[in-house]
């Protein structure tokens, strides 16, 4: 099988503060794995990580992401090289359209692979294509990126822009919280119908509504930093039983 | 009508008096690697004038800019608006000292002023000063100026997408000038952005 992002006795630490402390990973092409834990166990940390957020720093560990060292790559590289992160709190940017962000976003990545750029007409059929997808109004395209969204339509917005890029791996950080069922249902929909057979994704959440529509290979729980226990959906139906404490950490 | 002034290029009027009631739409532009001092006073002379001032000043630089505007409401019954952005990199220094006066008896005045800067590195400067002097009671006036500086967070959500950090700042500035930008000719504004 083919390894596509390997973690090795990864540390982290923001601000001076130690989060993540030998975080050990592996995942081959084609699976999704869940990491689910408590608040402040480094799920979140993780992802910043992967994805190259500035103000995280690794101390010791590494990284490999489809056999580059990751953690030497700017945030775009990693976007370029097929890595995407789905924000928790996606960003307001007011006086951008969605069109023009995701205009700078697809040809930016495609010029970075020595493609050549989309011409208008070829990015709005792509742009319409991945709209009538996600089950999305005309309007939204125009709309400023995430400026007055609501919770499930900034989650929407995600999973929109995961399908424009066309991401091999994904993270999708706590995509879930603050949706409710209907919403869930139209994320989970949306991420299920990008699914292929080479792509990978790790699913962090605190809950296991999401993971009973992804479906996941593998569950993890991340505990003060680390991965403490790995198993299958059985694990996910514990911790929403008898809780996290049940997982010694 | 509207007239457009590039600051350093085009004779910039220092003075105007409006006695027709007209609409009148000027546009102030300052480009990349212009100095100047911008002194304006115009003087509304008649009721039913509806003014509106643009500003733009890019000084990414050295550049040194400083606006001095006075918009002097004589008689009631008409409206300005004022509208001011601009970026300061470098060392550049920008000052921008704006009033609005309103007669006594100048009625049913409606006076709008506001200045926004984009602070891109910390040994640039703005010093803005909006100031209102109203003698009449019965008048719409507001001022407002603000400072700020790219947002991180936006930095790296864009570059998450993929967007290279230099286009991701180009992108922010873009918008964040595009309320004044889309008042300027066609080929200003592809200087305007080529330069920037």
């Amino acid at each position: 099988m083919e390894t596509i992002l390997q973690i090795t006795g990864l540390h982290a630490s923001s601000g001076g503060k130690e989060i993540l402390k030998g975080v050990d990973l592996t995942i081959n092409k084609g699976e999704v794995h869940a990491i689910m834990g408590p608040n402040g166990a480094g799920k979140s940390t993780l992802s910043a990580v992967l994805a190259g957020r500035p103000d995280y720093e690794v101390t010791a560990g590494s990284v490999t992401f489809m056999g580059r060292n990751l953690l030497e790559m700017t945030p775009e590289e990693r976007a370029w090289a097929g890595l995407f992160l789905s924000f928790q709190y996606p960003v307001e940017i007011p006086g951008v359209s969605i069109t023009n962000f995701m205009k700078g976003a697809v040809n930016s990545k495609r010029k970075a692979l020595g493609q050549d750029e989309l011409t208008p007409a070829q990015f709005l059929k792509l742009l319409k294509d991945k709209m009538s997808m996600l089950k999305m109004k005309g309007e939204f395209a125009k709309r400023e990126v995430n400026v007055g969204f609501s919770g499930g339509e900034k989650k929407r917005n995600e999973i929109f822009q995961m399908a424009m890029l066309d991401p091999s791996f994904c993270i999708l950080d706590e995509t879930d919280s603050g949706l409710d069922v209907d919403a869930l249902k139209i994320v989970a929909d949306g991420v299920n119908s990008l699914r292929t057979p080479d792509k990978s994704a790790i699913v962090i959440t605190h809950y296991r509504r999401l993971l009973d529509l992804l479906r996941p290979d593998r569950v993890h729980i991340l505990k003060d930093g680390r991965i403490v226990r790995s198993g299958g959906m059985e694990l996910a139906e514990q911790i929403e039983t008898k809780g996290f404490d049940s997982v010694d950490g | 009508m509207d007239r457009v002034y590039r600051v350093g290029i085009d004779e910039v009027p220092k003075r105007l008096t409006l006695k027709e009631a007209e609409e009148l739409r000027l546009v102030f532009v300052v480009m990349p690697g212009i100095s100047a001092d911008v002194p304006f006073d115009i003087s509304i002379e008649r009721e039913g004038v509806k003014l509106e001032i643009y500003g733009l000043y890019l000084c990414p630089r050295s550049e040194q800019v400083n606006f001095r505007v006075r918009v002097r409401h004589l008689v009631g019954g008409s409206t300005s608006t004022q509208l001011f952005k601009g970026i300061a990199g470098g060392s550049a220094r920008v000052g921008f000292d704006g009033l609005i006066y309103i007669a006594p008896d100048a009625q049913k005045t409606k006076a709008f002023q506001e200045n926004h800067t984009l602070l891109l590195s910390d040994s640039a400067l703005i010093d803005s000063r909006p100031q209102l002097e109203i003698y009449a009671d019965d008048v719409e006036c507001s001022h407002g100026a603000t400072t700020g500086s790219l947002n991180p967070e936006e930095l790296f959500y864009m570059r998450s997408r993929g967007i290279p950090e230099e286009l991701a700042r180009r992108i922010q500035i873009h918008s964040f000038i595009s309320p004044v930008l889309k008042y300027l000719p066609e080929e200003y504004r592809r200087q305007i952005l080529a330069r920037l």
